[in-house]
C-alpha cells in the first residue's frame, strides 16, 4: 500500500501483512479498554440495581399500596405518597406539555432567524440543565411565599415548569428533522402554514414528540429538590391540591434519612416504586417510537 | 468541429473519432477503387480492373463494420444532437460510399470487355467526366473528415457538371452507334460506364447533403435540380 | 416587487407577442413569462426570463445544477415566498394576472398549479387521506362525492388497481414508486390547471420512471406540465417544448425534437452531447 503503487500489487503483500498484524494488535487493545470502561459502568450500575432490588423487595408488601405513611412502628404504607406523585406529575404534565408544545412549535416554524426565537431558545435551554432546585425556589417565591402556605397547586407549578423545557426541545428537534420537501409539499397544495403545521407537522414528528412527554414525566416523577419548597410533604392522606401533598421523591427524602428501621425500609420501597415507575414509561415509550417504524 | 471541446466521457470521445476515422478509412478505400476503375477503362489496364473488383469485398466489410459500430454507439451512449446526427450521418454515407464501391467495380468489368474492342473515336469525354467525379470524391471524403460544409456546398453545386457532361457523352455515343453498328458493343458498355460515374457523381451528392445536415443540423436549403436529361435525348438520324 | 399592470399592457407587451412567436407556435400560453429576474437575498438566480408555457404542452427545462430551472419553477407557484430574502421582479401572466404581484391570494394560486417534488412526500396518513387533504383545502365535499374524487385521481395517476383494496393504510408503506404517483394523484385531485413536477423521477427505480412519464405523457391531455430534469433522455421522451437554462439565463427554447437534434445555440449543444466543461 505504499505511496503510489497500486494497492494488492504482489511486491506490496509482504509490508501489508506486517501492517495488518500491527493493526490488529491496536484494535485489540482499544477493544479491550472500550469494554473494560463497559464493564465498570455496568459494576456501578449493577450493584446500585442489585441493593434496591434486594432492600425493596424485602419491604414490599400490599399495605405499602393500601395505607398512607404512619409514625413509626405501626405498619405504615405509601399510599398517600404515591397518589400525591401520582396526581402532581399528572397535573404537571398536563400543563407543561400543551405549552412546550407551543413554544416549540413557536420555536421551529415561526422564529426562522428571529432574535426573539433565538433568545427563547437558549432561555429554554438554560431551563433545561438548571437546577432543579432553583425551580423549586422560583415557585416557592411566586406561588408559596405570596399565598402563605405550601400548596398541591405549587407543587404541579414547579414540575410544569420542569416539564416545558423538555417538551420545548423534543417537538423543536422533531419539527426540525421534518423534511422540507414535506412541508412544501403541503404548502404547495394550497394550505396555509396552520393546517400544514397540524395536520402535516405533527402527525409527522409524533413519535418523537411523544418520546419527549414520556421523558419528561420519567424526569419530574422522580425530582424531590423542587417538590420540597412547593408540596413540601403530606403525611396524612390528602389529595386537596390547595394543601400540602405528599410525594414519593420528598417521602423518600424524608425516610431515608430517619433513625426509625421501618420508615428506612419503605424508603427503599418508594425508590423501587419510582425506578419501576420510570422504567415502565421508557419501556412503553420505546414501543411507541417501534410501533411507527 | 475540431473547435469543439472535448466530452466528458473519454471513451465516448475516442468512439466518434475512431467512427470518422472509419468513415474516412472507407472512403480512401472507394477512392482508390474509382482511381483503378478510371486506370482500366483510360489505360486498357485489365490487371487495375481486377484489383478494383477484388477491392469490393473489403468495401462491403467496412460498411458493416460501420453500421454495427454505429448501432453500438446509438445503444450505448443515447448521442444527442451534433453527435447524433453524425452518427446518423455516418450509417447513411457509408451506404452511399458502398454504392460508389459497386459501381467503380461495375465499371471496372467492363473496361474490360471495352478493351478488346477497336474503337474508332476517343475517350476524351470519359476521361474528363473521370477526372471530375474523382475530384468531387476526394473533396468529399475530406469534407467528411473535417466536417467541413462549404467543401461539401462546392461539391454538392458542382455535380452540374457532371451531369452535362454525361448528357453530351449520351448523345455522343448514340451518334456512333448509328454511324457504324460495329460500334454498338463497345458504346453499350460505354453508355453504362457514364452511367455509373453519373450515379457515382450522384451518391457524392447525396453524402455532400448528408454532412450538410450532420455539421448544421438543417438539410440544404435548396433543392438541386436533377441533371440527367438523357431520358428526354433523342438524336435524329437525319442530322 | 413587480412591474404594474399597466406596463404589462403598454411596455413589454409587443416585446413578448414577438416571443410566442419566437418560442414556438405549438399552443394557446397557458403561462408567460416576461423578463423575470429572482433574486436570492443579494445573489441574481434568474435573469430576464422570457417564456411560454403552452397549454397542454409538456415545458421540459434542462440544465446543469444551480442553472436556476427549479427556482423558476418555484416561481411559478410562489414555493419561494416561504423563505424570507427570495424575491421575484417582472412579470408571470397566467389570464392576464401577474401571479408574482404581492397581492395573489397564494393558497389560491397554488390550488391552480399544483407541484410534485423531487423526493416523494406522502404525508403520515392513509393513502386516502393524502389524496383527500389537497382538495378539503379548497373545497365542501360530501363524503360520496370525497370518494369519488379520490378514485378519479388515483385513477388518473394510474394507482388505482393498486391500491383500491388498503385505501385505509398508511401511504408510509408504498413503494418509492407508488409514493409518487399518489404524490400525483394528491396534486390533480384538487384540479390545478398547471402541474410543476421537480425532477419528480430522480429518486425512483428505472421502471417506476417510466411509469412517471407515461403518466405525463397521460396528464397533458388534461393540464399543463412543467417538468425540471436533470435526465435529458427523459426531457426528450416527455416534453414538447425544452428550454435550457444556464448559470441563470435562458439559453434557448424550442421544441424538443429541435434541441436535441439540432440546437441553435453553442452552449445548449455542447450541454446535450455532454460536452460542458
Amino acid at each position: 500500500m505504499s505511496s503510489t503503487s497500486v494497492p494488492g500489487a504482489a511486491k506490496n503483500i509482504a509490508a501489508s501483512v506486517g501492517l495488518g498484524k500491527r493493526r490488529y494488535r491496536t484494535n485489540t487493545i482499544v477493544k479491550v479498554l472500550c469494554v473494560a470502561a463497559t464493564a465498570l459502568a455496568l459494576v456501578f450500575l449493577a450493584s446500585i440495581l442489585f441493593t434496591l432490588l434486594i432492600r425493596g423487595f424485602a419491604g414490599l408488601s400490599l399495605t405499602v399500596f393500601t395505607t398512607s405513611t404512619l409514625p413509626p412502628g405501626s405498619h405504615g404504607g405509601l399510599l398517600n405518597a404515591i397518589i400525591g406523585s401520582l396526581i402532581q406529575t399528572t397535573i404537571g404534565t398536563l400543563v407543561g406539555t400543551p405549552i412546550g408544545l407551543m413554544v416549540g412549535t413557536y420555536l421551529s416554524e415561526y422564529a426562522l432567524g428571529s432574535k426573539l426565537g433565538d433568545a427563547v431558545r437558549f432561555v429554554s435551554d438554560v431551563l433545561l440543565s438548571a437546577p432543579s432546585i432553583l425551580i423549586g425556589l422560583f415557585v416557592y417565591a411566586v406561588a408559596v411565599a405570596p399565598f402563605g402556605g405550601f400548596t398541591g397547586i405549587a407543587g404541579c407549578i414547579a414540575l410544569a415548569v420542569i416539564v416545558i423545557p423538555i417538551v420545548v426541545r423534543t417537538t423543536e428537534d422533531m419539527l426540525r428533522l421534518i423534511p422540507v420537501a414535506l412541508r412544501e409539499a403541503a404548502m404547495a397544495l394550497g394550505a396555509p402554514k396552520w393546517k400544514m403545521i397540524v395536520l402535516v407537522c405533527y402527525p409527522a414528528a409524533k413519535q418523537g414528540i411523544v418520546t419527549g412527554v414520556l421523558l419528561a414525566v420519567a424526569r419530574v416523577a422522580g425530582e424531590t429538590a423542587p417538590l420540597l419548597f412547593t408540596s413540601l410533604g403530606n403525611l396524612n392522606w390528602s389529595t386537596n391540591l390547595t394543601k400540602p401533598m405528599a410525594s414519593l421523591p420528598v417521602t423518600i427524602y424524608q425516610y431515608a434519612g430517619s433513625a426509625f428501621e421501618d420508615w428506612v425500609q419503605l424508603a427503599w420501597v418508594g425508590a423501587l416504586l419510582i425506578t419501576f415507575g420510570v422504567l415502565a414509561i421508557n419501556i412503553i415509550a420505546r414501543f411507541v417510537l417501534r410501533d411507527g417504524k | 468541429m475540431s473547435d469543439e471541446p472535448e466530452h466528458l466521457v473519454k471513451s465516448y470521445e475516442t468512439e466518434l473519432k475512431r467512427l470518422r476515422s472509419m468513415m474516412t478509412e472507407m472512403g480512401g478505400i472507394v477512392e482508390s477503387q474509382v482511381a483503378l476503375a478510371a486506370q482500366a477503362i483510360l489505360n486498357r489496364d485489365t490487371e487495375a480492373a481486377t484489383k478494383a473488383v477484388e477491392m469490393d469485398p473489403k468495401v462491403d466489410a467496412m460498411e458493416r463494420d460501420i453500421e454495427q459500430f454505429v448501432v453500438r454507439l446509438l445503444a450505448l451512449r443515447q448521442p444527442m444532437a451534433a453527435d447524433l446526427r453524425f452518427i446518423i450521418a455516418s450509417m447513411k454515407m457509408t451506404g452511399d460510399l458502398e454504392r460508389i464501391g459497386d459501381y467503380a467495380a461495375n465499371v471496372a468489368k467492363r473496361s474490360v470487355v471495352l478493351s478488346q474492342f477497336h474503337l474508332p473515336f476517343s475517350l476524351a469525354g470519359i476521361a474528363h467526366m473521370i477526372q471530375l467525379v474523382q475530384e468531387q470524391l476526394k473533396s468529399i471524403i475530406d469534407a467528411v473528415g473535417a466536417g467541413d460544409i462549404d467543401k461539401a456546398v462546392e461539391v454538392w453545386r458542382s455535380d452540374q457538371v457532371v451531369d452535362d457532361i454525361y448528357n453530351a457523352i449520351f448523345r455522343e455515343l448514340i451518334t456512333y452507334m448509328m454511324e457504324d453498328p460495329r460500334n454498338i458493343t463497345p458504346c453499350t458498355h460505354l453508355l453504362f460506364i457514364a452511367k455509373n460515374l453519373e450515379r457515382v457523381g450522384d451518391h457524392t451528392t447525396n453524402i455532400a447533403e448528408t454532412v450538410y445536415y450532420a455539421v448544421r443540423g438543417e438539410v440544404l436549403p435548396e433543392t438541386r435540380p436533377k441533371g440527367d436529361t438523357s431520358a428526354y435525348a433523342v438524336v435524329r438520324p437525319s442530322e | 416587487m413587480s412591474t404594474t399592470t399597466s406596463d404589462a399592457v403598454t411596455g413589454p407587451a409587443t416585446h413578448g407577442s414577438v416571443q410566442v412567436r419566437a418560442s414556438s407556435a405549438i399552443g394557446e400560453p397557458r403561462i408567460e413569462i416576461r423578463d423575470l429576474d429572482f433574486y436570492y437575498g443579494a445573489h441574481k438566480a434568474l435573469k430576464k426570463i422570457n417564456l411560454i408555457f403552452p397549454e397542454k404542452q409538456v415545458t421540459g427545462m434542462i440544465g446543469p445544477s444551480g442553472c436556476g430551472k427549479s427556482t423558476l419553477l418555484r416561481v411559478l407557484n410562489r414555493m419561494y415566498d416561504l423563505y424570507p430574502g427570495q424575491r421575484a421582479e417582472g412579470q408571470v401572466l397566467m389570464d392576464g394576472q401577474n401571479i408574482i404581484d404581492p397581492k395573489v391570494d397564494l393558497n389560491a394560486l397554488r390550488a391552480r398549479v399544483g407541484m410534485v417534488f423531487q423526493k416523494p412526500t406522502p404525508f403520515p396518513m392513509s393513502i386516502y387521506d393524502n389524496i383527500a387533504f389537497g382538495v378539503k383545502l379548497h373545497e365542501k365535499l360530501s363524503k360520496a362525492a370525497m370518494d369519488e374524487r379520490v378514485e378519479w385521481s388515483l385513477t388518473r395517476a394510474a394507482l388505482w388497481t393498486e391500491v383500491k383494496d388498503r385505501l385505509s393504510t398508511s401511504a408510509m408503506g408504498m413503494s418509492g414508486g407508488q409514493q409518487q404517483r399518489l404524490c400525483i394523484a394528491r396534486t390533480i385531485a384538487v384540479r390545478p390547471e398547471v402541474i410543476l413536477l421537480d425532477e419528480p423521477t430522480s429518486a425512483l427505480d428505472p421502471i417506476s420512471t417510466l411509469k412517471v412519464e407515461e403518466l405525463v405523457d397521460e396528464l397533458k391531455n388534461d393540464f399543463t406540465i412543467a417538468i425540471v430534469t436533470h435526465n435529458m433522455q427523459q426531457a426528450a421522451r416527455v416534453a414538447d417544448q425544452v428550454a435550457f437554462f444556464y448559470l441563470g439565463e435562458m439559453v434557448e427554447v424550442g421544441p424538443a425534437e429541435q434541441i436535441f437534434t439540432a440546437p441553435k445555440e453553442k452552449r445548449t449543444e455542447e450541454y446535450v452531447t455532454g460536452r460542458f466543461g
